[in-house]
């Protein structure tokens, strides 16, 4: 056959369609991307969303206030705390609930260690994706240990439903905080160990560095948030721009780094840990005594006032929203979830991955922190 | 500086309605005819972050709000900066047996997915939109299903068979 005549495709005959799908080991989870190649370099990629799709926010309109917990926790699975914490806040804001100041702590030393064992998480996902096995143990190893208090305080290691409107579900157990103060140590003695093994490994970074690259001016115009956006030189954080929980009652600094790539990212993500170690410590010493929970009407028959709430908090990720709606009812009007992998997900991955070679596709997208749950709720 | 906004928007828009809440989050109501030009004045007035764009069926009312949530990067620090906590919630309605509007990439771009998302849920059409493809679903539906009279449970026993009660199945 000729090659010329009659092809329709405006590049050159050496454009190739290929395939990025969720049985690769560089993807996170089931999502795929569809890039249009030309030797080794994208000329073009599409995000193809939709492998998770539940239609968990129309479900949630045909389930009470409460009995919408379990499906909230699925939205994002490797970290359900932020989760729970933002319909809790949205469902508060509506039925105008107050939430003692104990519960406050607690939630944010909750939600804290939550954010760290995400960020483990994440970190083994990378390291991973970059052949460091040895850390991707180590970091899935500590997880597990946070994990373990997690089942201690809520009694489930993946989704608690700790966070309920009107405070928490039960307060610390007798020797609790003891017990965080020791895991967190553990976990801290190994940062050198991560250091030496990773963060200041070469490899790390010839291989991150300058991967993935985007300007904090392009990253605000295409409504980044979370560790994009502060790898990009902008301390911008929900936790400190508008604060909610304990997060004001405690000093504690934002990270940032100015490169906008991978590298800073990662980084990003490690004095974020740190920073919440720190924190935990600040906030179980400021603890005040007191009850952790107001009660709330009998769930079965509770009726919210007509109104609308957005309510926004900082997850592991980025900026967390919730636009909530009710008629007055029993059930929720309409629920609408605002996450940080959507628009890292389907934005800002298109754009990072032109031109970028096809060897980096899984190093740009677990750079950019998205969990596909997220994206399809 | 709500009081000032409000006053602002007032004296250059016609009928838009606003109500301030006590947790920093304004409400304005506006005509869909001036929604596009109220986005580009809130663009420029410094909120430049576009957090959400949803849609709620107001099937009584026979119309469908869409809601556009901005927020700003609180990185300014002048006196006409927007502090980084308020939240602006602009919605305007627009009929349910028309279900048309504008886009609004050329102001937001990260508004692409989310009018996608809510052209394939909602039926709402986008103009100027150049790729409204199906993001999420992967077969066509009779009325799309995130509308209020799409019944999930009727849908379900209509494809997949009704499910008998306990007690009920024969063996």
């Amino acid at each position: 056959m000729n090659g010329t005549s009659g092809n329709k495709t405006s590049g050159s005959s050496r454009e190739l369609e290929l395939y990025f799908g969720p049985q690769h080991l560089g993807m996170v989870g089931n999502f795929s991307i569809t890039l249009k190649v030309e030797g080794d370099r994208i000329l073009e990629a599409r995000a193809n969303p939709g492998f998770l799709h539940r239609g968990f926010e129309k479900l949630m309109e045909y389930r009470t206030w409460i009995q919408n917990f379990p499906m909230v926790c699925r939205i994002n699975v490797i970290e359900s705390g932020s989760m729970e914490m933002i319909y809790s806040m949205a469902v508060e804001s509506l039925a105008q609930i107050e939430v003692p100041e104990r519960a406050h702590y607690v939630r944010s030393i909750y939600l804290e260690l939550c954010r760290v064992s995400s960020h483990l998480f994440g970190l083994w996902a990378y390291s991973n994706m970059l052949g460091f096995d040895t850390v991707a143990q180590w970091a899935m190893y500590h997880r597990d240990l946070i994990l373990d208090l997690l089942e201690e305080l809520t009694g489930g290691r993946v989704y608690n439903i700790f966070i309920w409107p009107g405070g928490v579900r039960r307060d610390f157990p007798k020797g609790f905080e003891d017990r965080i103060v020791e895991t967190l140590h553990t976990i801290g003695s190994c940062v050198p160990d991560y250091n030496t093994a990773f963060f200041d490994n070469r490899i790390f970074y010839e291989r991150s560095k300058g991967i993935g690259r985007i300007t904090q001016q392009e990253a605000k115009e295409l409504g980044a948030t979370g560790q994009t956006l502060r790898a990009t030189g902008l301390k911008f954080d929900i936790r400190k721009v508008a604060p909610y929980a304990a997060y004001d009652k405690v000093e504690w600094d934002v990270p940032v780094r100015e490169d906008g790539d991978a590298y800073s990212r990662i980084l990003v993500i490690r004095d974020e840990m740190i920073e919440s170690v720190h924190m935990i410590f600040k906030l179980l010493e400021a603890m005040p005594q007191g009850p952790v929970y107001n009660r709330i009407p009998n769930p079965f028959k509770w009726k919210i006032p007509p109104g609308d709430t957005y309510v926004r908090c900082e997850s592991s990720r980025g900026e967390l929203g919730l636009y909530l709606v009710s008629d007055g009812g029993e059930r929720p009007y309409r629920v609408h979830f605002r996450t940080p992998s959507y628009t890292n997900g389907l934005i800002l991955l298109e754009k990072l991955l032109q031109g970028a070679s096809i060897a980096d596709v899984g190093n740009i997208m677990i750079s950019l922190y998205v969990v596909a749950p997220e994206i399809d709720r | 500086m709500i009081e000032q906004l409000k006053r602002e928007l007032e004296a250059t828009f016609k009928g838009v309605s606003v109500t301030s809440e006590a947790d920093r989050r304004i409400t304005v109501v506006v005509d869909p005819l001036q929604t596009i030009a109220l986005l580009r004045f809130f663009k420029d007035r410094g909120f430049s972050h576009l957090a959400l764009l949803s849609a709620v069926d107001l099937i009584d009312k026979h119309a469908f709000e869409l809601v556009y949530i901005l927020t700003s990067y609180a990185e300014d620090t002048g006196e006409d900066a927007v502090p980084g906590e308020l939240i602006l919630v602009v919605k305007s309605m627009i009929p349910r047996d028309k279900p048309t509007f504008k886009s609004v990439i050329n102001i937001y771009p990260n508004a692409e997915p989310y009018e996608r998302e809510i052209h394939e849920l909602f039926g709402i059409h986008f103009d100027g939109h150049r790729r409204l493809t199906p993001l999420f679903l992967e077969r066509q539906y009779p009325i799309p299903p995130f509308r209020k009279d799409f019944d999930t449970r009727r849908y379900v026993e209509d494809v997949f068979g009704s499910i008998p009660a306990i007690g009920d199945e024969e063996g």
